[in-house]
């Protein structure tokens, strides 16, 4: 996962202790504070810091599961934009 | 005998019962205890209960038709029995295999009337957090919880409580859901019950202390937010819409017949525009909430993911407006009947407990709260998709 990513997503995850100094993909964002309502802010820091957009069919709670599921959608929209 | 008119006589029964005793409850604040023994006899508390338990084995839009049957009666038991419903499907769902075996049987028997243990003070109303945390002891699970509002808390006969995880590390978002049955803990009620409306549904705080067995966990630790996606929110909308609506059906229908009385002739004038042009609103408010109603029922039955916003954001479009439009046409026919027949309690329209009973819909999780929800969501449905 890019560091841009981990950054960002570290202020929406108000339930995080110091033992979770380590973000991996299977880091479980629900648990951590991530709900449907920290979500959409969530996203919003995604789409500004990496200039895209999500599709609205991804904006699901499998999505928004864990910090994997969340940067593999990132990663085939950042795929998308580049240049052919 | 077909299921589906097994199912009217069952209710027909529940129903003369709360009709015989609503006035009564309503009046005292008092728990409709004639009412839901008629839904242990009946076998209604099984109606969610899959047969090979011995229950009904009845389907979400089962519940939806029994909601609104008992609704037009009395709002309260309409709640009461929708609220038992939402736990017996979380049981049935998400209880394990054991649990299930020691439960349902009961249920269909009509031997546990379920109450949910899911408010807690400070947290806002949030169901998806919890502060008091269960303790695990050898397998055994502690719990020390206060709620401020159970309903039918003195009456009910097991209980589902969330709890916060157990572990040092377990955060305000990480929500189990217990099964605790009445002689396995000392529960404590407070405070005294004095409601606007609503007043059968006996709502009050409770302290439930005790140990459980480890496999009184329904779904797993942490797990509540699955049950709360996939039964509690969908069969709470549903099933709560369908009692606001069965509620102001009945209340219409009785202003209908009283219009429609020589009695009524007598007193109103019927080819009134204004009576006319009050009655079409109060009717069309229903047929909105009917038709959403339909619709997100459709939904369900789909069996598809419901946490894609366009999905979540129709069934909480239900809520709100069920709950809106409900106690609108009732509201509207107080106006149209005026002070006699509208607004004192001894009318045969009983319009004056209806209002008052919806009055509680917009607050019972609160449209508030929803409405900042489904901003959010629509904003993740850009292109504006319908369910």
């Amino acid at each position: 996962m890019d560091p841009r990513f981990t950054a960002l997503l570290r202020p929406f995850l108000k339930h995080s202790g110091p033992e979770e100094a380590a973000l991996t993909p299977d880091t479980d964002l629900r648990r951590l504070g991530v709900d449907s309502m920290q979500a959409i802010e969530l996203l919003f820091a995604i789409e500004d810091t990496f200039g895209i957009s999500l599709p609205d069919e991804e904006l699901n709670d499998t999505t928004f599961a864990t910090a994997g599921s969340l940067w593999r959608v990132i990663v085939d929209q950042l795929a998308d934009e580049v240049p052919a | 005998m077909s299921r589906a008119l097994a199912l009217t006589d069952r209710l027909a029964e529940v129903a003369e019962v709360t009709e015989r005793y609503a006035a009564d409850t309503d009046r005292a604040a008092a728990f409709p205890v004639d009412a839901l023994a008629a839904l242990r006899r009946t076998g209604l508390l099984g109606l969610l209960v899959p047969a090979e338990y011995g229950g009904l084995g009845g389907s979400v839009r089962d519940l939806v038709t029994a909601a609104q049957t008992l609704g037009r009666s009395d709002m309260s038991v309409g709640m009461i029995f929708a609220m038992h419903c939402q736990q017996s499907a979380a049981l049935v769902g998400h209880g394990g295999d054991r649990l299930r075996k020691e439960l349902l049987p009961r249920v269909a028997a009509g031997e546990l009337y379920l109450a949910s243990v899911t408010t807690e003070a400070g947290k806002g109303g949030h169901l998806l957090t919890a502060r008091a945390q269960l303790a695990d002891e050898d397998g055994m699970l502690t719990l020390d919880r206060f709620a401020p509002i159970v309903t039918g808390g003195a009456h009910a006969d097991g209980f589902l409580i969330t709890m916060r995880s157990p572990g040092e590390d377990a955060t305000a978002g990480e929500v189990s859901l217990v099964y605790a049955h009445r002689d396995q803990v000392e529960i404590t009620a407070s405070g005294d019950w004095q409601p606007m409306g609503m007043r059968a549904s006996h709502s009050i705080a409770l302290k439930l202390t005790g140990q459980i067995p480890g496999h009184q966990l329904v779904g797993e630790q942490g797990g509540f937010h699955r049950i709360a996606a996939e039964v509690f929110g969908p069969l709470a909308h549903v099933g709560w819409s369908a009692v606001w609506l069965g509620t102001a059906a009945g209340a219409l229908s009785r202003v209908l017949r009283l219009l429609r009385s020589p009695a009524g002739r007598e007193r109103f004038d019927l080819s009134s525009e204004l009576l006319l042009t009050r009655l079409s609103r109060a009717r069309q408010r229903l047929d909105t909430v009917h038709a959403l109603l339909q619709q997100t029922l459709r939904t369900l039955e789909a069996g598809q993911d419901l946490s894609v916003p366009a999905r979540q954001l129709q069934l909480n479009a239900l809520k709100i407006t069920a709950a809106d439009e409900c106690h609108a046409a009732v509201d509207d026919l107080v106006t149209a009947l005026g002070l006699r027949h509208g607004y004192l309690q001894d009318s045969p329209t009983r319009l004056e407990r209806a209002l008052r009973d919806l009055r509680s819909a917009a607050l019972n999780y609160s449209n508030d709260r929803l409405h900042l929800a489904d901003g959010r969501l629509a904003l993740r449905d850009q292109g504006v998709s319908f369910a």
